[in-house]
């Protein structure tokens, strides 16, 4: 019974969550990038599949539900996408999912710090992204950086994880046109 | 005369170093080419194919100065005893293994640079690409790369055995005129 009265009181209290805005991401001008060090050269590839839901309240981003498929690599070398989804790398057939869930965000105009659990190869890591919204042609375009450590993911094992060879450090740009979602 | 210049009669020792220095690592980069591209994706492919892109870029810089040097050193005459078909010949040639192995190398940096696969030399300097990555251009720079180089192994086929020609049956100059004084005297 208390928490009933503590459930209305909040609901009346904080009617900004009841008036939440949801979207989800659009296919068109969406894309993820990554960033690594070859060789001691930078080399960049794609994510071309993900989705994502993102959830406003008076222009305050709330909350966020991301999803990437890493059997979508392209990096515009086939041999290379086919060994990036083989064990030593995502192991696409026993993890067909990157996800981050957001679970705290603070929003200072069009920037969200936004805390969240991010789990790749089934390592869940607590991080950091700070995410920028701007308005596109009607719509709203988000966007945001940040650089995470493969090695923490066992992303790249065995002779692969050699961070002379192939850098530590994997930076990811994340862009999104969002849609008003269901 | 000073022996580090060419003479009428032989190349000086600057040339000769430079013949056989850009000689030694071609006989290097070939093998090195053909066993770093047939190593399946791995970290040894990708070590291998950086060492490859380095020394490519080596001999590169190292045949455009061969050419300067040519340039300011002009090399002997060739001997008159030769046809003058022959002579001919000879300078066509010179000026293929000159051109082919400018045009191989740039061929395996557009490559490099089409794949997205930018070249740091041997981890010490970053080079910059050639053209930006484009994957519809790659392959064809990747063919472009292995005529090139295909046609240069030719060349090099035509080149020793002329050598070899003048050295045993010929015997005349053109061999030891190319070799440090006294390697090969003259009978
Ligand atoms: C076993 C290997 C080789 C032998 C025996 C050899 C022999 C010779 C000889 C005897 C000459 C002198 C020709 C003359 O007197 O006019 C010469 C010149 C030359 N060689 Fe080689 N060579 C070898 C490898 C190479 C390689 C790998 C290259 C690579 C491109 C090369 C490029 C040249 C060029 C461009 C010249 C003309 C130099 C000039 O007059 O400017 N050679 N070589
Ligand atoms: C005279 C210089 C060079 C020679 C003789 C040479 C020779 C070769 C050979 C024999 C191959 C193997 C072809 C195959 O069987 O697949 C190869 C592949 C390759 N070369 Fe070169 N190369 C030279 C310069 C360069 C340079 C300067 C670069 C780049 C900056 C380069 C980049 C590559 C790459 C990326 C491959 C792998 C392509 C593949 O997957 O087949 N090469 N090269």
């Amino acid at each position: 019974m208390m928490r009933w009265i503590l459930l209305l009181l909040v609901c009346a209290t904080a009617p900004a969550s009841a008036a939440e805005d949801c979207f989800t991401s659009d296919t068109a001008g969406s894309g993820v990038t990554f960033r690594v060090m070859q060789a001691g050269a930078p080399y960049t590839g794609n994510f071309r599949r993900f989705s994502g839901v993102v959830c406003f309240s008076q222009g305050r981003l709330t909350r966020i539900d991301a999803s990437l498929d890493p059997a979508s690599v392209d990096t515009g070398l086939p041999e290379l996408d086919a060994a990036l989804k083989e064990s030593d790398f995502f192991d696409v057939r026993k993890f067909p999912r990157v996800t981050f869930v957001s679970t705290a965000v603070q929003s200072q105009g069009a920037a969200h710090t936004t805390r969240g659990t991010l789990e790749i190869k089934g390592n869940r890591r607590e991080v950091e992204i700070v995410l920028h919204t701007r308005p596109a042609g009607g719509k709203t375009a988000i966007s945001g950086s940040f650089t995470l450590d493969r090695l923490q993911y066992n992303i790249g094992t065995g002779d692969w994880s050699n961070t002379k060879w192939l850098g530590a450090e994997v930076k990811l740009d994340i862009s999104a046109i969002l849609t008003r979602g269901k | 005369m000073s022996r580090f210049l060419n003479s009428e009669e032989s190349y000086g020792i600057i040339a000769q170093v430079l013949h056989w220095g850009v000689a030694a690592l071609i006989f290097v980069q070939l093998p090195l080419g053909l066993y770093a591209a047939n190593l399946p994706v791995s970290l040894a492919r990708l070590r291998w194919l950086s060492y490859h892109k380095s020394l490519g870029l080596t001999i590169l810089v190292l045949v455009l100065l061969r050419l300067v040097w040519r340039w300011i050193d002009a090399p002997p005459p060739l001997p008159g005893t030769l046809a003058r078909r022959e002579r001919c010949a000879a300078r066509a040639m010179h000026r293929a293994l000159y051109l082919v192995p400018v045009l191989a190398t740039l061929a395996g940096w557009l490559y490099a640079s089409a794949a997205g696969l930018s070249v740091n030399w041997f981890g010490v300097l970053l080079i910059p690409d050639l053209i930006a990555k484009n994957t519809e251009l790659a392959p064809l720079f990747k063919v472009l790369h292995h005529v090139l180089v295909g046609l240069l192994a030719l060349l090099l086929i035509g080149h020793i055995g002329a050598a070899a020609r003048h050295a045993l049956v010929l015997r005349d100059n053109v061999m030891q005129r190319i070799l440090p004084a006294g390697w090969l005297e003259k009978k």
